[in-house]
């Protein structure tokens, strides 16, 4: 299969001391859905910036359908589309407007803009409106014009960094359906950055899960879930549980990982129901009370929970970018 | 040959933007004709009842009027840097690095854009000019000259305005600095009164300052039709526009990092 995307060894580092990427190393095979989920902060957005061309790394190489992404950087921008996570449309003028810009200066003959933007209008969902200033926008209609100003070029591969951040779930799931079905008709390469799990589970082929920097895992979303085990088993207890008891139960042959905090104890075991008599006899012996047991198949927030040890903070980060999409709409 | 067709057609989408966007709303160029509007009239017409200005024959409003012109184009040129700030704060220009636009190209269209609405703003102020009884040199070529040259500056101030928006990366900062900038211009050149007026330091400064020989040659073109300095004010201006647009370019960098 052709190779979309390779990344060797990248390194950013700002100021010569803060790491925003350590060491990425990534294969994305074309025509593919992929997703990089991770927290606030883990780097996604410098990832995507170096492979669009817009700053260079520290060290490292990586290269878009072949193309360098530093050397051949003129080039590799006729293949891709970029729609930032912040508002990239103008909001002074229509919608029209706005595509046509973008198609004179991709140099799409005078011949074939009209067509090619009242189709793509078409496709989004918005060619009611295409005569109406931006700013009447919602929320999710201006996402959809960004996306149809990036793929308006038919371009190999479109890069969205968080590409229904602060949408609400119904505008979500039609700025995904949109996207899916222009995917399924032209075959372009997606490659996304998102704090959603779900949007990951569903609409990715694969997904790299990354954390200060660094991919920590990477797989398709059932492989992901997979490796925690087959179950999940939480426990809510009284007292505390000694780092000893916890190396016990992850002791125990057929748990995959076990992690405490103040709240309780999750343990992924292969089969719950072997798991659970062995757990509770550690527990008692610790002199730990369990108040209650749940079991559940795993999700990706708990295949991410795992593996970047935190939860990703979605409510604070989503009003956040609300906010600075609202003033800057104005 | 191919890469600098590209350029010039970006610059020209870059100048049709700004065209489109005046078109959806006019007010801005209503409000910015205000103040020099305000100049001509009250301020032009108390200072020629006192004709303490030699302006070597002209009425002291005809005198002024290049100088206002050129002071609403700065005007607008540098305040055109907060539109750059503000498609910083949002992501149009993440979005047009990853276009194929050359960045020299967005840097000079964003800056040619600013010489559309300066244009504007003289077909406004003119006819109010004419109104109040200035008189204009009654030819076309002259008159397109002028244009052109008015065009040409407003890139220049507008690159200057890059230039400090890739410093003050907020709105806020920028209105005053904007400020700071434009009234130096305008009073230590030669719109109000003639240079020879000024004190050693102070004249100085108006011989560097581009706004001088804008005035001298949209004086000379448009009110007293002498264009004998004409060919050196052309060649001081373009100086100012390339090198104000290369460095410009260059800092560009820093506002997208």
């Amino acid at each position: 299969m052709e190779t979309a995307v390779e990344i060797n060894g990248i390194k950013k580092f700002y100021n010569g001391k803060v790491k925003a990427l350590d060491g990425i190393d990534l294969r994305v095979g074309a025509g593919k859905v992929f997703a990089v989920l991770g927290p606030n902060g883990a780097g996604k957005t410098t990832l995507m910036r170096i492979l669009t061309t817009q700053i260079k790394p520290t060290s490292g190489d990586a290269s878009i359908f072949g193309l360098d992404v530093m050397k051949d950087d003129s080039e590799t921008r006729k293949l891709i589309s970029y729609v930032p996570q912040e508002m990239s449309v103008w909001t002074d003028i229509s919608g029209y407007e706005n595509l046509l810009i973008y198609a004179k200066i991709y140099g799409i003959p005078a011949g074939e803009r009209k067509k090619l933007i009242n189709g793509m209008l078409r496709t989004m969902g918005i060619e009611s409106f295409a005569g109406s200033l931006v700013r009447n926008y919602s929320g999710g209609m201006i996402r959809r014009l960004e996306i149809a100003c990036a793929l308006i070029i038919k371009p190999k591969i479109l890069f969205l960094d968080e590409p229904t951040i602060g949408l609400d779930p119904s505008a979500r799931k039609t700025v995904w359906e949109k996207l899916m079905s222009f995917k399924d008709e032209n075959g372009v390469t997606i490659f996304f950055n998102t704090h959603y799990m779900d949007e990951a589970d569903i609409y990715s082929d694969q997904i790299a899960i990354m954390n200060a920097g660094k991919i920590v895992k990477l797989g398709t979303a059932q492989e992901l879930k997979h490796s925690l085990g087959g179950e999940i088993i939480s426990f809510g207890i009284e007292g505390k549980i000694s780092a000893g008891a916890v190396k016990k139960i992850r002791g125990i042959k057929i748990v995959t990982g076990a992690t405490a905090d103040e709240n309780g104890l999750r343990v992924f075991a292969s089969d719950a129901g072997v798991a659970l008599p062995r757990i509770t006899d550690i527990l008692e012996k610790g002199g730990v009370y369990i108040k209650e047991v749940s079991i559940k198949k795993p999700t990706l927030d708990d295949v991410f929970l795992k593996y970047a040890g935190t939860k990703i903070e979605t409510a604070e980060r989503v009003t956040d970018i609300r906010y600075t999409r609202d003033r800057i709409k104005r | 040959m191919i890469a600098m067709m590209d350029s010039l057609r970006n610059i020209l989408v870059m100048i049709e933007l700004e065209a489109r966007r005046i078109r959806h709303d006019r007010t801005e160029l209503y409000v910015r004709a205000v103040q020099p509007v305000l100049w001509l009239v009250i301020y032009g017409s108390v200072m020629s009842s006192v004709k303490l200005i030699p302006t070597g024959g002209m009425s002291y409003i005809a005198y002024i009027t290049p100088g206002v012109l050129l002071q609403s184009t700065a005007f607008v040129s540098i305040f055109f840097g907060l539109t750059i700030v503000w498609e910083k704060e949002s992501g149009i220009l993440k979005k047009l690095l990853v276009t194929p636009a050359s960045r020299y190209s967005i840097v000079i269209g964003r800056s040619m854009a600013a010489g559309v609405r300066s244009i504007l703003q003289a077909v406004i102020i003119i006819p109010i000019a004419m109104l109040i009884g200035v008189a204009f040199i009654p030819n076309p070529a002259y008159f397109i000259l002028a244009f052109a040259l008015i065009f040409l500056i407003s890139a220049g101030f507008a690159a200057i305005s890059i230039f400090i928006a890739s410093f003050l990366k907020t709105r806020e900062r920028f209105m005053g600095i904007g400020q700071a900038i434009t009234f130096p211009l305008f009073f230590a050149s030669n719109a109000l009164y003639p240079i020879e007026l000024m004190p050693p330091l102070l004249k100085e400064f108006a011989l560097v300052n581009p706004m001088s020989y804008a005035v001298d040659a949209i004086r000379g073109l448009l009110i007293s039709g002498n264009i004998s300095n004409l060919a050196f004010d052309i060649s001081a201006i373009t100086i100012f526009v390339v090198v104000m647009l290369a460095i410009a370019s260059v800092s560009f960098k820093r506002i997208i990092e």
